[in-house]
């Protein structure tokens, strides 16, 4: 039997993680050393209120489990010798994966039948949250295993995401922007388009003057790289901003028509390197 | 008549005492009618500094007064006087005493050197004056004949400086920086015939005391700097032979105590500048000597806060500093946050030294330090600070206004070469338009006391009895719907909840724009609009 497993930097939630199947690990951050595991430490995220938090000043921080945690996660499945598919946040993004390793090679010496596969989505929040709904659909349409991991060795690239952030402090504190280390500080009203690469990191692709003007960047860049985007979900990513994101889904749909839009908060842990106010946009493309 | 040493340095004094009475005059020269950069307080500081000066010789002396000027230097206006000043120095070198022809030379090497001091000479300001003065004492038999007709000359010139510059014209007003040299010239004047005016201001009560923030050295702290300590000490009879007593005996005493110091001897008095960790010690060993005329002992921490120094730059070997001007808490954080490293307090009413520029460039420490003036009135000073440095490669962005100068600092990428960096920065402070809103101080033709203008370079452009729709209007004016941002940067003046109403009403009328309000604090504008 086929187990699917996520985590709560992909943005879904319980419910949807229950609609398809899913078995949500739960990614922390900590605010003055508090570390919160979502939705283990809370129902449901209040998105207005923790990035009224960060408006406020705090800088979360975010950390890796440990091996423990993820033995505890993925033990049950090993050991009842259920196919396990992991779909995760960008490897390259993280360290917390060289730890899964280390516990997954541990419960394959203890359970050495049992097959564990993985889907890096290369992104996190919104991308992610679109793969791991393709693969969710695919799952309930009774593909197997095998069949999924073909579907994502081409089509993980096809998914693109392109966004902008109010404030760089966030990421320039997180360290994990590349070509961002170039800009001084916090430019108010002159944003970096950033991007996840194929190499599931981001990417400034450089700036945009005024709000607008971004958001009409990211428009721009679904009619040049959109590819069969009527038969694809178009998420639209948010910190805390749902007009500006309906705005820009409003923009889309004059351009494009009638789409399949889905709106969705940046989780809190994946929100804690972005800061509040950003928006961006997942669609699928001929390439990111 | 020679001209000596001691007649040199009269000659100086009495052009200060002279713009001392007058300053506010010159000051009231304003092409606009709102609080201005004041020339006559830029001036009078100028040439302040040059009054301490000490030297046997003219040639010493004139140097001294330069070297002085040259540190002391505000503005546009007193930087240009510092060049008048310096090019006499570079006449007189070497010289014991000048007889009239050399005098006369002299006088002509101040004119060139002045005009070399601005990159783009401009005819109907202090400039044209000086030149034409000059020009008009040419070949006078002796100082007195120089004096009398420079004076007439640079008169008629004065009169003739609207028909050379509009605004001047628009104004209603003579230029203000030759307003001020004639001034000058008429005190110099008088003092050449033995007649100075004995009461000089301090500096202290031309320019506001600063606000000292006591918070920055709290109970906690650790004297780090410690203490900026000066004084006049007056030798005594009684306690030193006044005239075999050699005052380097105290210099080199000094200078085992502290660093930083400037020293000289003027007759009885010793002026002494120096950072001690011990100022007891060194005011005590002094006494041994004389008694004091004015003590100032400063904390050193308190004055680098003042600096608005961020801690966390105060490391050597940077590669890259930033050293911005700002007036108001809310544009120094705003700076800060984008990196400057150092904002020197100043702007449209009050211009930094030349001295100020060289502390911040001490205290960033970076190889490469870039400046960005953020006013017309302050870029001469920049770059005469930056000719004089020699630790760092400083290169000045000739930022006009706050605007521009936040704009080019957004624009800042710090991975290219040196030359792109500059030139990036140099096309994005030109991509900007700033325009200001100010509340009239005085009727002109545009404007009644107490209303609203809304001006833009050298051109008032709108003016209205209330001041959001001064802004309103003057967005208007400058095209803001072609703009992707307006920045509303709200002065000290304007109320929190009608800068938040404004910004909404902006935001309505320019839908395709980002309308962003800072809480600038700055005087004199209620609100500058930066529109990029």
């Amino acid at each position: 039997m086929l187990k699917i497993y996520t985590d709560t930097d992909t943005d879904i939630n319980p419910a949807l993680a229950a609609e398809y199947g899913y078995t949500l690990i739960s990614m922390p951050y900590s605010v003055d050393a508090k570390t919160t595991y979502p939705y283990v430490d809370f129902e449901t995220f209040d998105g207005h209120a923790f990035y009224d938090m960060l408006r406020g000043g705090v800088l979360p921080t975010t950390s890796a489990i440990s091996k423990e945690q993820y033995i505890n996660y993925f033990q049950e499945d090993f050991k009842s010798g259920n196919d396990i598919l992991y779909v995760h946040f960008s490897r390259a993004m993280t360290n917390t994966f060289d730890v899964m390793d280390q516990a997954i090679a541990e419960l394959k010496t203890q359970y050495p039948a049992t097959r564990f596969e993985e889907i890096d989505t290369k992104g996190i929040t919104t991308i992610s949250y679109a793969i791991v709904r393709e693969v969710g659909d695919l799952v309930k349409a009774g593909k197997t295993l095998d069949e999924v991991l073909e579907w994502a060795k081409t089509e993980v690239d096809k998914f693109a995401m392109y966004f902008f952030a109010d404030d760089l402090k966030f990421f320039r504190r997180s360290g994990r922007v590349s070509g961002l280390a170039a800009t001084m500080g916090t430019l108010i009203g002159v944003r970096p388009l950033i991007h996840m690469s194929q190499a599931g990191k981001m990417e400034s692709i450089g700036t945009v003057k005024g709000r607008p003007n971004a958001m009409k960047a990211l428009v721009d860049k679904v009619a040049e790289l959109g590819d069969e985007i009527g038969k694809h979900r178009i998420c639209i990513g948010h910190t805390d901003a749902p007009e500006i994101a309906q705005e820009v889904g409003r923009m889309i749909e004059d351009r494009f028509g009638k789409q399949n839009i889905e709106y969705v908060y940046v989780n809190p842990t994946a929100g804690s390197h972005c800061g509040p106010n950003g928006v961006g946009v997942c669609f699928h493309a001929i390439h990111r | 008549m020679n001209l000596d040493s001691e007649l040199y340095l009269n000659l100086i004094r009495g052009g200060a005492a002279s713009l001392a009475q007058r300053r506010q005059e010159i000051n009231d020269l304003n092409v606009f009618p709102i609080p201005d950069g004041d020339t006559g307080d830029n001036m009078y500081m100028t040439i302040e500094a040059g009054t301490h000066a000490s030297g046997n010789t003219l040639g010493e002396m004139a140097d001294s007064v330069s070297q002085g000027m040259l540190l002391g230097a505000r503005g546009n206006s007193g930087v240009i006087l510092s060049r008048i000043f310096a090019g006499m120095g570079k006449a007189f070198k070497g010289l014991k005493q000048a007889d009239s022809k050399q005098f006369n030379a002299a006088m002509k090497a101040a004119v060139e050197e002045a005009y070399h001091a601005v990159s783009q000479p401009v005819e109907g300001t202090i400039l044209t004056v000086l030149r034409e003065g000059v020009a008009a004492a040419e070949g006078s038999a002796g100082m007195e004949e120089f004096f009398d007709l420079w004076i007439a000359g640079m008169d008629l010139s004065l009169q003739h400086t609207p028909d050379l510059l509009d605004v001047l014209k628009k104004a209603g007003v003579v230029d203000s920086g030759g307003a001020g040299l004639l001034c000058i010239a008429e005190g110099m004047r008088d003092a050449l015939h033995g007649d100075v005016l004995s009461v000089m201001p301090s500096e202290a009560s031309a320019s506001p005391a600063p606000k000292v923030d006591f918070s920055a050295f709290t109970e906690d702290s650790v004297l780090e700097f410690g203490y900026c300590t000066e004084f006049l000490l007056r030798l005594q009879r009684s306690k030193v032979d006044l005239d075999t007593f050699d005052e380097s005996v105290i210099h080199d005493w000094l200078e085992t105590r502290g660093d930083s110091l400037v020293f000289f001897r003027d007759g009885s008095i010793v002026k002494v500048h120096v950072h001690t960790m011990d100022p007891g010690a060194v005011l005590t060993k002094c006494r041994e000597w004389g008694e004091f005329l004015t003590i100032k002992v400063e904390n050193m921490t308190l004055q680098h806060h003042e600096n608005h120094m961020d801690e966390r730059f105060k490391r050597t070997g940077k590669a890259l500093g930033i050293v911005t001007v700002a007036s108001g808490k809310g544009l120094t954080a705003t700076f800060q946050e984008m990196g400057a490293d150092a904002v020197i307090e100043g702007g449209q009413t009050m211009n930094p030294s030349v001295e100020r520029f060289l502390e911040a460039f001490d205290n960033v420490g970076a190889e490469t330090i870039l400046v960005f003036p953020n006013n017309s009135n302050i870029i001469l000073t920049a770059r005469q600070a930056a000719d004089i440095y020699d630790k760092s490669k400083i290169v000045v962005i000739p930022t006009h206004t706050l605007g521009e100068g936040y704009y080019a600092m957004a624009n800042l990428q710090t991975d290219l070469p040196l030359e792109e960096i500059t030139q990036t920065l140099e096309e994005a402070a030109k991509a900007v338009t700033t325009g200001s809103v100010s509340k009239a101080i005085r009727d002109t033709a545009e404007a009644r006391t107490g209303e609203f203008i809304g001006f833009s370079g050298k051109d008032v452009l709108c003016c209205c009895p209330e001041r959001p729709a001064a802004v309103q209007s003057l967005a208007q004016k400058l095209s803001a719907q072609n703009s992707d941002i307006i920045i509303l940067l709200q002065g000290a003046d304007a109320p929190a909840d009608e800068a938040s109403q404004l910004q909404n009403d902006l935001q309505n009328t320019y839908k395709n724009t980002e309308v962003i309000l800072i809480d600038g604090g700055q005087p004199v504008y209620d609100y500058i609009l930066v529109l990029c």
